[in-house]
């Protein structure tokens, strides 16, 4: 739907409080319970103030569209009066590059078109969504006046390793804000935020097809934005496509990380240290399923992966740090350890080699691959028997070593510029 | 006597002579021309060579294996330089059949006539050469990288193999293109690449029994299946 047609279809809708969007494809199994729990959380939390939900669709056949429309609440059940006056769903489908960050644009016109005070973005296959989980990234918006509210989940410790390892603790020593999901996926925002969002010239680049929640989160905090993050609980959503490929996702994720910190260099060259956002919500443990993980097959392919990627690891990679991988290889499983600090220089000296462009970013992230399962391993043998607690301290000590390193790894991007 | 002495010496002497004479401009000229035209390469070797610093080409050639592969040949000049050469010697080369030319000798008018019909070919060789070797640089690292992420042992075999079939296959299109010993190189080539697949067949059948003996223990045995990680990376 081009931007007329859908100014047209939206004349017809008033000014609007509040916005929540939910991005699809193909999501009829598990988008009704999404769209029931937005429903019933914002006639329960926010009874007097006009809603409107807003369903972004990529070209479903499997009836997703139909079914959001018709999807409503017993409310009578959940002990709400229903205020049908003040509650709209609006369905549309988003044109342009496939993907997530197509569909974002598509709300974030729509909440600067009406004017919208407060959004959320939910996705569209969680099954633990509950009406809590509106009030808590809304009401930061409303009533606190913050720009972007950032998810804070209860997870697995081995849940979200791409996050642990990489994203969280570069993002916190990059930027000085401890965001501990920067790449939730399920956010709040101003509608402020939201025009300030569709001003940046990014729709026709890979932000629209992947990596739209790490610029979100990086772009708010950049930008001086008030962040805070909200504790949703546990998050439990439809396994991702089993065939998708590590290596891809790692690129994905890793990519726009490195693309935004070539946008933002001369933010984060001055952030010397970081400090906690605000938390809403009340923290609980949450009964978490155990996960079965093979040990022996991460560290054969971290061996694989050093050996045979040396060639490469050459032109990029510090003798020191290729000697100490080379040693790891060598190591059997029960003295197997990847200390924080040489991760953290693998790290930085893979944003080195694609800021200097040394080859293609795309095979230089994927090369990563190996190690980080390497890291992965190496973090499985260390928290065996540790607690959820104890799993938050090593994670702690993780981002300690990126901040601590950051000063030697920003003078040496400077001098390459 | 006279008679004799003009028509054996004098005639000749004059014929030469008038034909050194009508030569002579032409030379001169050629001369002219060719000197220009070595000045002229310069110029645009000097040229060529700041604009692609300015362009950062060697980084460029960097990124795509290209000095890489040039260094492995044993080319110590940078691919900048090299260019640079390239065009010199092309803007000299193509001044020399100017100046030849201009001698106006129908003998070396016939074998440039051949020649000029020739270039292109081996323009269009160079051209499959220069592609085949970034291709085959490309597609080595592309293949050496999902192979090891897929847990392949022979990642560097696979590899090495996809980029030398790439770079010969490149090779054998650059000299068919040329017309050098056709149907030779062709069949050297069908050799070379059939013994290839038929050694790789054999490695795979050989090699590959251990791991269809665990593919199909864990297909049809739950017992034999082996552990599947759980974790969750994103």
């Amino acid at each position: 739907m081009d931007k007329n047609a859908l100014k047209e279809k939206l004349s017809a809708l008033e000014d609007i409080d509040i916005l929540v969007g939910i991005p699809s494809f193909n999501n009829a199994k598990t988008i009704v319970h999404v769209v029931k729990a937005i429903e019933a959380g914002l006639s329960k939390y926010f009874p007097t103030y006009k809603s409107l939900l807003v369903n972004s669709d990529g070209g479903s056949t499997d009836g997703t569209m139909e079914a959001v429309s018709q999807a409503t609440v017993d409310m009578e059940s959940v002990l709400i009066n229903r205020r049908a006056d003040k509650f709209r769903k609006f369905v549309t489908p988003y044109h342009g590059i496939p993907g997530k960050g197509s569909a974002f644009q598509t709300i974030f016109q729509i909440a600067r078109d009406l004017n919208v005070k407060a959004c959320a973005v939910v996705d569209s296959d969680l099954r633990s969504i509950t009406p809590e989980w509106i009030e808590l990234l809304i009401k930061p918006v409303l009533d606190e006046n913050f720009d972007y509210v950032s998810p804070y989940y209860m997870r697995h410790k081995y849940d979200g390793t791409i996050t642990n390892s990489i994203v969280y603790p570069l993002t916190r020593a990059l930027y000085g804000k401890s965001i501990r999901q920067p790449i939730g996926g399920d956010f709040g925002f101003s509608g402020k935020l939201a025009s300030f969002y569709l001003s940046k010239d990014v729709w026709e680049t890979d932000v629209a097809r992947f990596g739209i929640d790490i610029w979100m989160t990086t772009t708010a905090v950049a930008n001086g934005f008030k962040i805070c993050q909200a504790f949703l609980g546990a998050k439990i959503h439809d396994a991702k496509d089993p065939g998708s490929d590590l290596s891809a996702m790692l690129h994905q994720v890793v990519s726009s990380v490195f693309n935004l910190m070539e946008e933002y260099a001369g933010v984060w060259q001055q952030v010397t240290k970081s400090e906690p956002v605000r938390t809403f919500g009340f923290v609980y443990s949450v009964g978490l399923e155990p996960i079965q993980v093979n040990l022996d097959k991460l560290i054969e392919k971290f061996r694989i992966g050093v050996k045979e990627l040396d060639v490469l690891y050459r032109s990029f990679l510090p003798q020191d740090i290729l000697a100490i991988l080379h040693q790891l290889a060598e190591k059997p499983k029960t003295h197997f350890s990847f200390p924080d600090q040489d991760w953290v220089w693998v790290i930085f000296h893979f944003a080195l080699a694609c800021h200097r462009r040394v080859m293609s970013t795309e095979q230089i992230i994927k090369s990563l691959t190996p190690l980080y399962l390497g890291k992965v391993a190496s973090f499985v043998i260390e928290t065996w028997d540790s607690s959820a607690d104890e799993v938050e301290g090593r994670l702690e000590h993780l981002c300690l070593v990126f901040e601590r390193e950051k000063p030697a790894f920003v003078e040496i991007w400077m001098k390459e510029d | 006597m006279e008679n004799v002495l003009e028509k054996i010496i004098t005639e000749p002497l004059k014929g030469f002579l008038q034909k050194i004479a009508k030569f002579l401009p032409n030379l001169f000229s050629a001369l002219i021309v060719f000197v220009i035209g070595l000045v002229l390469a310069w110029g645009v070797k000097v040229v060529i060579v700041k604009l692609l610093k300015l362009l950062k080409f060697d980084a460029l050639c960097d990124r795509m294996g290209v000095s890489e592969t040039l260094k492995k040949m044993a080319v110590t000049d940078s691919p900048v330089r090299l260019l640079g050469r390239f065009f010199y010697w092309l803007t000299v080369i193509i001044f020399f059949v100017i100046s030849l030319y201009l001698l106006e000798l129908p003998t070396i008018e016939h074998l440039l006539e051949k020649l000029l019909l020739y270039l292109p070919n081996i323009m269009i060789a160079a051209i499959i050469l220069v592609v085949g070797f970034v291709l085959g640089n490309f597609l080595g690292r592309a293949t050496l990288i999902a192979s090891v992420n897929a847990g392949i042992d022979f990642a560097g075999i696979l590899s090495r193999t996809i980029k030398s079939i790439t770079i010969l296959l490149a090779f054998v299109m650059a000299m068919e293109q040329l017309g050098i010993a056709r149907s030779t190189v062709i069949a050297a080539f069908a050799i070379v690449f059939g013994g290839l697949i038929l050694a790789l067949s054999l490695a795979f059948g050989l090699g590959g029994q251990e791991i269809a003996r665990k593919y199909l223990e864990g297909r049809f045995k739950p017992e034999g299946r082996e552990k599947e990680n759980e974790i969750k990376h994103i």
